[in-house]
């Protein structure tokens, strides 16, 4: 079995950090928005996985986990913003929130 | 695990465990005060266990240390998380339609997270306790579901807060690539100062989360916004407790991998220091929503700390744990007056709240106006010996361009803290907008008193708390 180069994969998640935060600038869509960070989020935890493959450790892998822990908790808590955001605006448009000014 | 390594832990084993305790007592019956009291007493409990703590300085596994450092930063973000939940209560009481135990075990997590952070060694826990302090976080400030502003806030903070930690983890991501260490210190001692491109853009990275956590400019634009819409409570923990554990990571960070002697950084950091202290006072001219205003001005206050913290040293250091616990202490008295005036149906936060204030509470209105002075840094207060001892960090590292920032910039900050205390004194032209009687709880008028004497002793008679801090900067290295 022939192995990745690191820097193969570490572009891959460069990559996919930049779709990510290009999503988070440009969609106004709540849900579009929270994809977005997951995609940045999946991202960093592939650049950990091929760094751990690459010193043949599992330290990366480990921080691999913590980071999905860390998304899912963002997801329960970011979803149930948006339904009380809907309650609230009838939208799911972030534009839509900005009662506050100044 | 050895005896001594628990005892170094007692602290974050008495907060989450006071937390899962209240969530389960919970199931069975539901008692505000009790509530409080168990939060209050468990947080009185973590820093008695500090204060009674090892003496030396223990590494608990590779991912935790507490040495005089942590004590000293855990501490006081033990004791602020102390006067917010003595706050809350009052506040909470006030608010009969909000659901409000839950919010104690939040700001119990919140404090475990951040005294985390303060201990943190390693990117592993680094990470951990910024993730369970901003997770918390995202919860208390949405705490009040029914009001549209809070769970505007909440989602606005949650997005900001998450995109990110996403680019941090990556900075981590590439720094542990060449390194192949999570440790901070083994890290830094593999690059050696020596960063190449991939090292250099994780380091960036990493500062730039950070940044974004603390709202340096270019990176400020959410903290207005977070807390106008957050409940007071959540606003006085992220602007004094988040803040204050963020940044104790940032040093213990930099004096790891020796940020400011790396030139790129440095002229960086600078440039982020000087907009972020312009950025922060000239925004706060035109505000008259106090929280907005107090947003702003913290903003100003982590460019002021970054001036000390640029100047590095032991110095540089004791300068900055003297300016954040003066710091800490004001911005929590000036949010102590708002949380007690917050009537039942929203937060005293503008202008028209506090016109006439000296004729209905003379007493708080001193407290109020003390209090801003001492954000402003006028003498006899807290915030003059602080920035007093910034300025001479400063000097000292000869980085005339920042001080001379600090200066112009803190003497503009002088016009909007004012305002609110002439409007304090003046006479009211109609009957205010609050109920002028507001029933003060017993205990939050405790709190504000001991607020009071820990303002002026610092500001009157600072040298034994210098002191001690000295002790404290100098272990941590």
């Amino acid at each position: 079995m022939t192995t990745v180069p690191m820097m193969h994969a570490m572009i891959v998640a460069a990559i996919l950090l930049g779709l990510g935060l290009t999503g988070l600038l440009v969609r106004r869509n709540i849900m579009f928005t929270l994809l977005s960070i997951e995609i940045m989020l999946n991202g960093a935890g592939l650049a950990f996985i091929a760094a751990a493959a690459h010193w043949k450790q599992a330290d990366g892998q480990v921080m691999y986990l913590f980071i999905i822990t860390m998304a899912a908790v963002e997801v329960a808590v970011g979803l149930a913003l948006v339904l009380q955001m809907y309650h609230h605006l009838r939208t799911l448009d972030l534009d839509a929130a900005s009662s506050m000014k100044g | 695990m050895t005896l001594e390594q628990i005892r170094a832990l007692l602290p974050l084993i008495i907060l989450v465990g006071a937390a899962v305790a209240i969530m389960l007592g919970l199931a069975v019956r539901r008692n505000h005060a009790f509530t409080v009291a168990v939060a209050v007493g468990s947080l009185a409990a973590a820093i008695l266990s500090l204060a009674l703590g090892p003496t030396v300085a223990t590494p608990i596994t590779p991912l935790l240390r507490l040495d005089g450092f942590s004590v000293f930063f855990s501490g006081l973000i033990l004791a602020a998380s102390l006067f917010v939940a003595v706050l809350s209560h009052g506040y909470w009481n006030r608010r009969r339609t909000v659901i409000s135990e839950e919010f104690y075990i939040l700001l119990l997590l919140a404090a475990a997270g951040s005294v985390t952070l303060t201990m943190a060694v390693h990117f592993a826990s680094f990470f951990l306790g910024l993730e369970i302090l901003s997770g918390s976080l995202y919860a208390m400030i949405a705490y009040e579901r029914d009001r549209q502003a809070a769970v505007e806030a909440g989602i606005k903070y949650l997005v900001l807060a998450g995109g990110s930690s996403a680019v941090l983890l990556f900075g981590m991501a590439l720094v542990y690539a060449r390194t192949g260490t999570l440790d901070m210190a083994a890290a830094a001692a593999k690059l050696a100062g020596a960063l190449d491109v991939l090292t250099l853009a994780g380091v960036a990275m990493i500062l730039v989360g950070i940044g974004f956590k603390l709202a340096l400019a270019p990176f400020h634009l959410w903290a207005a916004d977070v807390y106008e819409g957050a409940p007071a409570p959540t606003a006085a923990y992220a602007a004094t407790v988040s803040k204050g554990a963020i940044f104790a990571l940032l040093v213990r960070l930099a004096a790891a991998m020796d940020i400011q002697s790396n030139p790129p950084f440095q002229a960086t950091l600078a440039a982020a220091a000087v907009i972020t202290m312009f950025a922060g006072n000239l925004l706060a001219l035109r505000q008259s929503n106090l929280k907005r205003l107090l947003a702003y001005s913290s903003i100003a206050h982590m460019g002021y700390l970054l001036v000390a913290f640029l100047a590095a040293g032991t110095l540089g250091r004791t300068a900055v744990g003297f300016y954040l616990a003066a710091y800490i202490i004001t911005t929590l008295g000036v949010f102590a007056v708002m949380i007690v005036l917050s009537g039942t149906e929203r937060d005293a936060d503008r202008l028209e709240d506090y016109i006439g204030l000296s004729r209905a509470h003379p007493l708080l209105a001193a407290v109020f106006a003390g209090m801003l002075l001492s954000l402003a840094g006028l003498p006899l207060t807290a915030g003059f010996v602080g920035k007093f001892y910034l300025l001479a960090a400063g000097v000292g590292a000869h980085l005339w361009v920042l001080v001379a920032a600090l200066v112009i910039s803190s003497t503009i900050s002088l016009f909007y803290y004012l305002r609110f205390i002439a409007a304090a004194y003046a006479q009211p032209a109609a009957p205010p907008a609050l109920p002028a009687a507001v029933a003060m709880p017993r205990l939050a008028r405790l709190a504000i008193a001991v607020l009071v004497i820990l303002l002026l002793w610092l500001g009157v008679y600072p040298a034994a708390v210098i002191r001690a801090i000295q002790e404290a900067v100098a272990i941590g290295r």
